[in-house]
């Protein structure tokens, strides 16, 4: 039999969802379902004087109305636990839920939304950093101290969060150096967009709270809903249904204690679905960002030390975001040599929506504004762009600046892949002959989220083998191909006899959530663990049965196999029977969880988020050109080389990674959630544009095999990543085009246009030496 | 206000105000889910239909507008106890399907493309594609998957 690692298995969900018969939660509702619909605050600050909602109780079809009043005053949040589920005395962003309808139609609710009586009186509205951060500005949760934290950190007024790292002399280095160069970038918030909105319903059964959701997490849900609603994490049960796409904005709780509340209060199932524009102007998107970096270098090209002061948009409530302000550090030390450094994030609240987890969480913008900052340090030195980023890249057992060692990192490999396959020396000739024509080079180091996992496996009566796991599958392929392919790989058996079962919290071992390339990962590795046990027991099992000893017995073909033997075996149908009356059922669980990263904890502060678990390496290469008339940038070849571990599913992968680049053209390019004055501009995919096919840039991809002992068979995360270098590549390109530095993104034609014509800015005076 | 039209060639009637969008009557009236409400303002197609063979948006079309027309939606492109179609099993074996929410649109939006050109090229392919938005396949694979069968369809090597 050939070896399924490997293998482009076909998705065991693709038939339903070519079909479209797949039931996604936006198309979920059990009999006698009620639809909910929310009132939402239509300004960014403001008190509460009261809620009257007789009026809107007394419209036909109308069953529930539900306020801050009818629920526990608990607040809830994954990290920094500050959100009520209405507001409650005040209102701080405009779309906050202030009330819940349910009734017999979703028209009959929005009549009913529409009938509530609100009375606010508007507060200043702090709805940018400027605002928010300065002296004597108004709080914008005057209780913040007494929120709890699931670890310490520092925090001060409308500073939701801070997170530091102090390494080395600083400034003896800065005052040593040949040149300091310094650089201040600004990055938009960035919407995921994806097709299915957020949807859930939910029923109460049996004393406990059954949700139906499109989660990514569905733990994660659970733990949410049970600390705002004031019951026990046991008391509620997630069911993931078939998802319509996630990309981090469904890791966290969004609609889901709406729908408990109301199915509670009236004896119904409810269902609730975000509308496109609730989605784009609620749903929590990519934080905006400002970064200001500078760096001393030594005349030979060395960066001896690196300074950041950076802020990250919470908006009103915290979500992920508080989790990720240690990322600017990490990737600042992570990728290039900066043995001593100085670095401050915080994030801060404003009177805006809150921000939210997207698919490489802050990489893409500390990326961008990093990889701008070092071809600005290799321009004042005179020396190749590509040149720079090799002579300080991280060679294999070298340390993060706090203090990771990068045991495994193959970057000479994944510069000469992509150079390969797309030479550096020709592209920055065609940079010289042609139009506007530009390429860019940056690479990254990422991680593999190390969020714990089981996996049960049965095999059962008839040969077939069940993964019952509360692993959620949110199109990756990670549970559908991935998983399987593992278990069919370690039992012997085909991949088609191998049943996913379905997503649930009740079945489920727990499960850190499908969220950063973890699933396969972790999944896999637990579900391997527990093929093996399975192994035994069926191993044990055919002993009897072919009167041989278990050692000398192999799974194969779907039997259990005398070795050597081709003729003396059995099937692991009969197997199974024959156990159930012997050893018993034959099933097994298998967990995992990641070792933790050693590193410098005396360096950071205010960090969960403290190193590369299961690190990779990834180097990406853009050429542009840009038209002068029009400021349009087309993309004319990308190039990613991409550490994979082993690809379980190379077609999978490279189905990532095509999407990945994409959203990151998007962000480079098209992609922006405009706020201004607390109002989220972009309501409709009318403005918030999307990349189309026409977008899709050619891709070139190696994938790079570099084996991790902890994962199975080798893999590593590998989901993520590739959204993580894009903008970076694309603006280096853009830049040396039009020989103008990028400073924001996305780079739309208007400011393309803007930057040539603007006379004051220029690149230094640095021809590009070529490639030795 | 009654409207009749064929849907997946069997004749269906239904009461509704002559405005209602097409897909709140599939998904609402029909229970035919397939077609998936991504945006309800014409900009994702996921929604997307085909009457008379010619790929619309259905959350735009008024129901009155496909009285006495031909309406195929993502279920009719094969039967239920039928093995997929060529476009079907293309769109699984080149890995161009992930979440799937898009798919149904752009299965519609394809059919229409390959029942009205008979040799394709990449570039009609992402023509046919620009009212359908994926975001998560980056469409590369569902050009190739389209390309494939267009390409088996002419008898030629994909």
């Amino acid at each position: 039999m050939t070896s399924l690692i490997g293998s482009n298995v076909v998705r065991s969900d693709g038939e339903d969802k070519v079909r479209g018969a797949a039931v996604y939660a936006m198309d979920f509702a059990e009999a006698r379902t009620l639809h909910a619909q929310l009132l939402r605050s239509p300004i960014a600050a403001g008190r509460i004087r009261s809620i009257d909602t007789t009026r809107a109780a007394a419209l036909p079809g109308v069953r529930a109305i539900v306020t801050a009043a009818d629920v526990p005053s608990n607040t809830s949040g994954w990290i920094l636990k500050d959100q009520p589920i209405f507001a409650r005395e005040e209102v701080r962003f405009i779309g906050e839920p202030i009330a819940a309808v349910a009734a017999d139609t979703p028209e009959q609710a929005a009549a009913a939304v529409a009938a509530i009586e609100l009375d606010l009186e508007p507060l200043q509205a702090l709805t940018d950093f400027d605002a928010a951060l300065a002296d004597g500005a108004r709080l914008i949760h005057p209780d913040w101290e007494s929120y709890a934290m699931l670890v310490p950190a520092p925090r001060d007024g409308n500073v939701a969060w801070e997170s530091t790292l102090d390494k080395g002399d600083v400034d003896a280095a800065f005052a040593a150096a040949h040149i300091v160069v310094e650089d201040e970038f600004v990055t938009p918030r960035q919407h995921q967009s994806p097709i299915e909105p957020h949807a859930v319903a939910a029923h109460f059964e049996q004393g406990r709270y059954v949700v139906y959701s499109c989660t990514q997490y569905p733990f994660l849900c659970r733990d949410r809903l049970a600390e705002w609603l004031g019951v026990s994490p046991s008391a509620v049960r997630v069911i993931a249904t078939t998802i319509g796409g996630g990309f981090g904005g469904k890791i966290d709780a969004l609609l889901e204690p709406y729908v408990c509340v109301l199915a509670r209060k009236t004896g119904r199932p409810v269902r609730l679905v975000n509308s496109r524009r609730e989605e784009l102007q609620t749903a929590g998107p990519r934080e905006n960002a400002r970064i200001r970096i500078r760096s001393a270098v030594s005349a030979e090209g060395e960066i001896l030390a690196q300074e950041s002061e950076n802020l990250m948009d919470n908006g009103a409530y915290s979500g992920e975001i508080v989790a990720c302000s240690s990322v600017p550090a990490l990737i600042f030390g992570g990728t290039y040599r900066v043995p001593t450094a100085r670095h401050r994030t915080r994030v801060v609240y404003t009177n805006t929506p809150p921000t939210a987890a997207y698919r490489g969480v802050s990489g893409p913008y500390c990326m961008f504004a990093l990889e701008q900052h070092m071809d600005h340090i290799a321009n004042e030195l005179g020396i190749d762009r590509r040149d720079f980023r090799m002579q300080n890249v991280h060679q294999a057992g070298e340390s993060t600046t706090n203090g990771q060692v990068l045991s495994d990192a193959i970057y000479p490999e994944a510069f000469a892949r992509v150079d390969e396959i797309a030479p550096w020396a020709q592209a920055t000739a065609d940079q010289q002959a042609g139009p506007l024509r530009g390429v860019g080079i940056a690479a990254v180091t990422w991680l593999t989220n190390p969020g714990p996992g089981g996996a049960t496996v049965k095999v059962n009566e008839d040969g077939t083998v069940t993964i019952v796991s509360a692993g959620a599958e949110i199109g990756t392929g990670a549970m559908v191909t991935g998983v399987r392919q593992i278990v069919a790989e370690e039992l012997g058996v085909s991949i088609e006899s191998v049943i996913l079962a379905p997503t649930d919290t009740d079945t489920g071992t727990y499960d850190g959530g499908a969220q950063g390339s973890r699933t396969l990962f972790s999944v896999g590795n637990a579900a391997k663990m527990a093929c093996e046990n399975v192994r035994e027991q069926l191993l044990e099992t055919a002993a009897g049965l072919l009167e041989a000893a278990p050692e000398d017995l192999e799974l194969v073909d779907g039997h259990v196999g005398v070795k050597g033997s081709p003729q003396a075996r059995v099937p692991l149908a009969a197997v199974a029977q024959t156990a159930l009356y012997t050893g018993g059922p034959i099933s097994a669980t298998g967990k995992h969880v990641t070792p933790p990263v050693p590193f410098d904890a005396g360096c950071m502060t205010g960090a969960l988020f403290t190193g590369f678990t299961t690190a990779s390496y990834h180097v990406h290469q853009a050429e542009v050109e840009v038209d002068p008339d029009t400021g349009k940038v087309t993309i004319l070849r990308y190039v990613v080389a991409q550490d994979v571990g082993v690809a379980i599913n190379p077609q999978q992968i490279e189905g990532q990674i095509h999407g990945g680049v994409l959203q990151g053209v998007g962000y480079a390019l098209y992609e922006d959630l405009r706020v201004e004055d607390g109002v989220v501009l972009d309501g409709s995919l009318e403005h918030y544009r999307l990349p189309t096919a026409f977008e899709a840039p050619p891709i070139d991809i190696a994938l790079l095999e570099n084996p991790t002992p902890n994962g199975p068979f080798g893999a590593k995360g590998a989901a993520e990543p590739s959204i993580l270098p894009v903008a970076s590549v694309i603006a280096s390109a853009v830049s040396q085009a039009i020989g103008k530095p990028i400073r924001s993104l996305p780079i739309t034609p208007f400011e393309v246009l803007r930057a040539l014509n603007d006379e004051t800015e220029s690149l230094a005076a640095a021809a590009p030496s070529p490639t030795r | 206000m009654d409207h009749t039209f064929t849907l997946n060639e069997q004749r269906v009637e239904v009461d509704a105000p002559a405005l209602t969008p097409l897909m709140t009557v599939l998904r609402d009236e029909l229970g035919m889910l397939g077609t998936k409400n991504g945006c309800a303002e014409g900009r994702c197609g996921a929604c997307t239909v085909l009457v008379d063979g010619s790929p619309v948006v259905s959350c735009l079309t008024p129901v009155a507008l496909v009285d006495g027309r031909e309406v195929r939606t993502v279920e009719g492109l094969t039967a239920p106890d039928a093995p997929l179609n060529p476009l079907q099993q293309a769109m699984l074996d080149h890995g161009a399907v992930q979440c799937g929410a898009c798919t149904p649109g752009i299965l519609m939006s394809l059919t229409a493309l390959l029942e009205r050109e008979s040799a394709p090229d990449e570039m009609d392919v992402r023509n046919a594609l620009s009212g359908n938005i994926c975001r998560c396949t980056g469409y590369h694979k569902i050009v190739d998957a389209a390309l494939a069968v267009a390409g088996a369809e002419n008898g030629s090597r994909s």
